[in-house]
């Protein structure tokens, strides 16, 4: 999961340059993903892995690295 | 008379008179709220007067340019407010530019210091030399090595070590000094530099507390750059009433948004169109509805919200909510008008009426007022109207001439003094020989309920000159779109019906959530090619 979610972000937003992308280095503040990419990362997650996202769950601590994505949809998975 | 009426009425000239007051006043409040952060009016003097100590200890003089390259946060607030009290005209910029976007305007500007974040820092570095030419000091976040000799690095970190001078420039400032530089979105032609005075400021925000009747007991969620007028406007009216900016970077996460607005208790968010459509269709508003008792107003500016919007809004959000339509520009230092909420039923369509100050005129192409219903160019004037552009003489006398600042929007005025806005008068596309304004046509699809947000660009064609295409965010993506058609051609004459509706994410939009209509063009014309490609391929194979 983890090596899949950061295939999606190094290719879509990165043009395949991860010098700058570690598991922890949050999207907005580093100006990888605006509010356009985030939405792409969303609809990739929910098709990818078969979870649905609830509008509540669009937070920082969910979304926002990496690190957040992996652990938001291990918890998703286990519901 | 209010408190309030007290304080608004002893304000005056320079900027950072704001500021300094309210630090007298509510030294102890907090000014401002951000991650972590919770800083005092007297820490955020405080803070201030050491930026302005170290820029004047790099030699600045009065009327020298400071550039700041930094995201929202405290840093940028003292950084701007220091800047100014070291006699300084301060350019907030854009941190969404790109080197190639930053690299003209620090050209132009050639600023004395430039104060930035870490990653905009990145950024600088990628500029060429002639850009510092005139540079002493870069003051930044980050730890980046000095890319030359020429000028001095500081850490922002080691701020503290400037002492917290009480440098007082101010009685060298006159209400015509300039106090900013704000560069227009650019996302027509070249980004141009909007010259304010302290006098256009200060009077500006006068005049909006007024109508938002602003105390010091407003929090206001801050989402807007500051680069941008509209932001800015919030980081002048709440400093000046006493009150608490809480500034969040993270809009998009629209359910920690809503959460840090419910916990801290906020009364006023401000947002441009693309804000509220986010809003409404990607955050858990409604199940916010009856978490938000503090929330006393919602503040719109930024362009045309459609009709639709209006009203999904006004039933999302709490009863004791108001919805404040504003209008404005750069070049009036941020607002010209706001419709009082009490008539947003009855004036749904309306930017409302001027605010204190500002005189809106209807002007036809010779200069003459036309009649109420008609419609003309509005041509605005009032204290807050700008200098000029910065170092365009010419741009500046298209706009501006004995009448005020042309607009360039076309609307009118209803029998009431209501004030209505029709279009742009360069975004006008003539199509098969009638003139056609793209909001109309954005409205009829928002209308529809199909779509999130939409675009309408008149491309150039070969055979008709031009024809209306549109870009939609639709609510569920589907195949074709022959329910949007259909309404469309119910509500609108043929010639108005778009030729494709082509289905995007999202549409392309600036640093300041404003729609980039030259972006959505080129868009539509890779659009189109595609589908050109695609059908030459099937005849092909056919």
């Amino acid at each position: 999961m983890h090596d899949q979610i950061r295939q999606f972000i190094l290719v879509n937003f990165l043009f395949g340059d991860g010098s700058r992308l570690f598991d922890s280095t949050p999207f907005l503040e580093s100006g990888i993903v605006d509010s356009t990419g985030l939405l792409e990362i969303i609809e990739f997650l929910e098709t990818t892995f078969n979870i649905t996202i609830e509008d509540q769950e669009l937070r920082s601590v969910n979304l926002n690295s990496i690190d957040n994505i992996v652990r938001f949809v291990r918890e998703k998975q286990k519901q | 008379m209010d408190a309030k009426h007290i304080l608004t009425a002893s304000w005056g000239t320079p900027l950072q008179g704001l500021l300094e007051g309210s630090a007298r006043q509510y030294p102890d409040k907090i000014a401002v709220i951000c991650g972590e952060v919770r800083a005092s009016y007297t820490l955020l003097n405080t803070l201030a007067n050491r930026f302005c100590g170290a820029l004047r200890d790099h030699g600045l003089q009065k009327g020298d340019i400071v550039a700041i390259l930094h995201e929202n946060s405290l840093n940028f607030i003292a950084a701007y407010f220091g800047a100014l009290k070291a006699g300084a005209v301060v350019a907030p910029l854009n941190t969404d530019l790109k080197p190639n976007g930053l690299q003209p305007i620090l050209l132009e500007l050639l600023p004395k210091a430039i104060i930035a974040s870490a990653r905009q820092t990145e950024k600088l570095e990628s500029c060429s030399e002639e850009v510092f030419a005139r540079t002493a000091v870069l003051l930044s976040d980050g730890d980046s090595s000095a890319r030359n000799n020429r000028f001095d690095l500081v850490s922002i970190r080691h701020i503290a070590s400037y002492p917290s001078t009480d440098f007082d420039p101010v009685r060298t400032i006159s209400e015509n000094d300039i106090a900013c530089i704000i560069y227009t979105s650019g996302s027509t032609g070249k980004a141009k530099g909007v010259m304010l005075t302290h006098g256009n400021i200060v009077a500006n925000t006068r005049s909006i507390c007024d109508c938002l009747r602003l105390t010091e007991r407003d929090i206001q969620m801050v989402v807007l750059p500051f680069s941008y007028v509209f932001g800015l406007s919030l980081l002048h009216t709440h400093i000046a009433v006493g009150g608490t900016l809480v500034i969040n970077n993270l809009f998009c996460f629209t359910g920690g948004m809503l959460e840090q607005m419910k916990t801290e208790m906020v009364t006023g968010f401000s947002g441009v169109p693309s804000t509220y459509a986010f809003l409404l269709h990607r955050s858990p508003l409604v199940a916010f509805r009856d978490s938000l008792p503090c929330l006393r107003y919602c503040s719109q500016a930024g362009g045309h919200m459609t009709r639709k919007v209006k009203l999904e809004l006004r039933r999302a959000l709490p009863d004791h909510t108001n919805i404040i339509i504003m209008y404005g520009a750069t070049e009036a230092s941020a607002r010209l008008t706001w419709l009082d909420p009490r008539y947003y039923f009855e004036k749904t369509g309306s930017i409302g009426r001027e605010i204190p100050g500002v005189t809106i005129k209807t002007l036809d192409e010779t200069g003459g007022e036309v009649r109420p219903g008609e419609i003309g160019e509005l041509v605005a004037s009032g204290p807050n109207i700008m200098l000029g552009y910065y170092l365009d003489p010419v741009s500046t006398s298209r706009v501006l001439d004995v009448h005020g600042y042309h607009t360039g929007d076309l609307g009118y005025r209803d029998g009431e003094g209501f004030l209505y806005v029709t279009g742009r008068r360069d975004n006008q596309m003539k199509v098969g020989g009638y003139r056609v304004d793209p909001q109309e046509i954005e409205d009829v699809i928002m209308d529809s309920g199909l779509v999130v947000e939409a675009a309408v660009v008149g491309m150039p064609d070969d055979l008709q000159s031009t024809v209306i295409e549109a870009l939609i965010v639709p609510v569920i993506v589907t195949d074709g779109q022959e329910e949007l058609f259909v309404h469309c051609a119910r509500c609108l004459p043929r010639y108005k019906v778009p030729q494709h509706f082509f289905v995007i994410a999202e549409l392309p939009k600036n640093g300041n959530g404003k729609i980039d209509r030259r972006q959505c063009a080129e868009m539509i014309s890779h659009l189109q090619a595609r589908q050109r490609t695609a059908v030459e391929s099937r005849s092909i194979h056919a």
